[in-house]
């Protein structure tokens, strides 16, 4: 940006629109002020410079050198840690606020910690017990990440909860529910509030960090699943309204959809499992999944405290908004049980139900795409459209005519929206 | 602010050295300490991103019979103390949910019951050293040397594990009273 100005001065300056002192002041400027791009450049070049000589230690120790004594073994397997933290500490010691250092220095240590524990696993033959050396590993680098105050140590560190999860809930067995993933996910939240909510300062390392624990906390709940399928909707369904509400909240919005992970996520989740719910297998399957004992499951618990979370938020996002501009899909856990309820005694009716609730999700999104000029909130709503007929396309009796129709229906829309859109954005401009 | 950050460093690095500090400690106590015991094995050959190449062990030693189910369930932590058989291999001899009062036992889980009907209850405990970690080079000759030496059926293999109390380690994988890591170093200066 600075560039194009500093290129464009003389023009200016020829069309008489500034004068030489002006152009003089703008050059001053631009050369007083540190360039934003080569600091990013040596941010990231920091942060894979480290990631890489750290990997590439753990790869060169797990060679497990035969012919080294085991004293030997060791101090090369934790000297790598050691220096890690001397950088550490005269980063600390002198106050040095390079971000380059802080981010590069976080990697660092997280990845040589892992070294230092593999390294006396290795040398004593211990046991494979993955998902506590994950554990360990992950308490022992979460202090880096405040010590630094490294977003790229915390980015690691919400991976290597995630990643510990999923080992003890999906692909260990016999495989339990990863109690101890919530309160080690909490602790970097602080992290986040200080460094970026609190100061209301939102950068790439921000939104890389959101992102992480929206999929984060989306992958594991599914690992507290036992068996009551029918309630995992629920519990599903109360979380992504949750991420809805909290995208509503000022702390968390951002200017632009993608880098809103829990509005994205959120309502594309919600999305998914309506367009499931539309399906018969669900609301036929009911009464067998109700015959179990639902009230003492897991799931039913998460489902109660995700929804009462709900409640709360939704409390705060009226304080804040009016009705009328809250996301509607903030509502879907309220639907859901109301749907629920009524399938145990009228599962055609439900079925019938969340068609409906649907295509007025889809109404609701092209509208809101129109009234806030966004194409790909548009188009969204549009897709949810055709989704919809899609589902319909395999479980329905309609005529081949009839289904013909409804796509060629749904088709035109696509084009009229897009060409109304396109139009009456050439004409403000 | 900076103080505070310097307490948090300090406590940082403490902790850090602390759990492999530990981890050296208690094992170094079972290599010194503990009983020696010989567990026989059958080794393959996997890996692992962190700890390199190694020999998994499936050991024969890990159930023990008892009259009775005494009510153990899989997931259950257990005490296992281990007597000889008649050529010198470890077998269970006793199983408690208290720690015994023994010079060496080990602490573990209860994988799973057995139970026929008219036949005793099979209690299958994991075995905490089935890992033997050999340089990247060398995990798979050792697996074939291993294999080799199983089809002459008078050679046999074994893990030593030293046992303290509740840990064990394993200090070497044997084929035929010879160590698998110099077992590999004569494979590979043998001419072929």
């Amino acid at each position: 940006m600075s560039k194009n100005i500093l290129n464009d001065l003389p023009e200016l300056l020829r069309a008489n629109v500034i004068d030489e002192e002006t152009a003089k002041r703008i050059t001053a400027y631009y050369d007083a002020k540190p360039n934003a791009s080569s600091n990013r450049l040596f941010v990231v070049f920091g942060i894979l410079g480290a990631l890489l000589i750290s990997m590439g230690l753990v790869l060169i120790v797990a060679h497990n050198w035969d012919d080294l004594p085991k004293a030997a073994k060791l101090f090369i397997g934790l000297l790598p840690m050691l220096i890690g933290q001397g950088v550490c500490g005269y980063l600390v010691v002198k106050d040095i606020p390079s971000r380059a250092w802080r981010e590069g220095c976080g990697a660092y240590l997280c990845f040589t910690i892992a070294l230092s524990i593999a390294v006396v696993g290795q040398v004593y033959n211990l046991e494979g017990n993955f998902p506590r050396f994950l554990m360990v590993w992950m308490l022992l680098t979460l202090p880096a990440v405040y010590v630094l105050r490294s977003s790229m140590a915390a980015m690691l560190y919400v991976c290597g909860v995630t990643w510990y999860a999923c080992e003890l809930g999906y692909f260990h067995y016999p495989s339990m529910p990863p109690w101890k993933y919530w309160p080690m996910l909490a602790l970097v939240l602080p992290f986040c509030y200080t460094e970026f909510i609190m100061k209301g300062f939102k950068n790439n390392f921000y939104y890389f960090i959101s992102w992480l624990v929206v999929l984060s906390v989306t992958f594991c709940i599914g690992a507290f699943e036992n068996h009551h399928e029918d309630l995992v909707i629920g519990m599903y369904m109360s979380l992504f309204s949750v991420f809805v509400l909290l995208s509503e909240l000022k702390a968390f919005e951002t200017h632009r959809v993608l880098t809103n992970p829990l509005l994205l996520v959120g309502s594309l989740g919600i999305m998914c499992l309506l367009l499931l719910l539309s399906f018969d297998w669900y609301w036929d399957e009911l009464d067998r999944f109700t015959e179990q004992d639902n009230l003492a499951s897991m799931e039913f618990y998460f489902t109660a405290i995700l929804s009462a979370l709900a409640v709360i938020l939704m409390v705060f996002v009226f304080r804040a908004k009016s009705i009328a501009s809250i996301n509607l899909k903030g509502f879907a856990f309220l639907i859901f049980i109301a749907l629920y309820i009524m399938g145990i005694n009228a599962p055609g009716s439900a079925q019938l139900l969340v068609n409906l609730v649907i295509l007025i999700f889809a109404v609701y999104t092209i509208r809101s795409g129109a009234k806030q000029n966004h194409l790909g909130i548009l188009n969204y709503g549009l897709l949810i459209i055709t989704a919809l007929i899609l589902c319909r396309f395999f479980d329905t009796d309609f005529s081949f005519i009839l289904r013909g129709l409804l796509f060629i229906a749904v088709g035109i829309g696509f084009f009229a929206a897009n060409y109304y859109m396109i139009k009456k954005r050439k004409q403000n401009a | 602010m900076k103080k505070f950050l310097l307490i948090l460093f300090v406590f940082m690095c403490v902790a850090q050295w602390l759990v492999p500090a530990k981890m050296i400690y208690d094992n170094e106590v079972v290599v010194t300490e503990g009983l020696l015991y010989k567990f026989r094995t059958q080794p393959v050959d996997p890996s692992d991103p962190f700890r390199g190449k190694y020999v998994t062990l499936s050991f024969d030693a890990n159930a023990i019979v008892l009259p009775d189910s005494g009510d153990w369930v899989a997931g259950e932590e257990a005490f296992v103390s281990f007597g000889e058989d008649s050529l010198g291999f470890a077998t269970p001899a006793s199983i408690s949910r208290e720690e015994p009062d023994a010079p060496a036992f080990l602490k573990t889980t209860v994988n799973y019951v057995e139970n026929y009907s008219d036949s005793p209850y099979i209690i299958n405990f994991t075995l905490p050293f089935d890992r033997f970690y050999l340089e990247e080079s060398k995990a798979s000759q050792a697996e074939q040397a291993y294999w080799q030496a199983q089809r002459d059926s008078a050679q046999v293999a074994y893990g030593v594990v030293r046992i303290g109390k509740g840990q064990a380690v394993l200090t070497d994988v044997m084929i035929n009273d010879k160590s698998i890591v110099e077992l590999v170093k004569e494979l590979n200066t043998t001419p072929e």
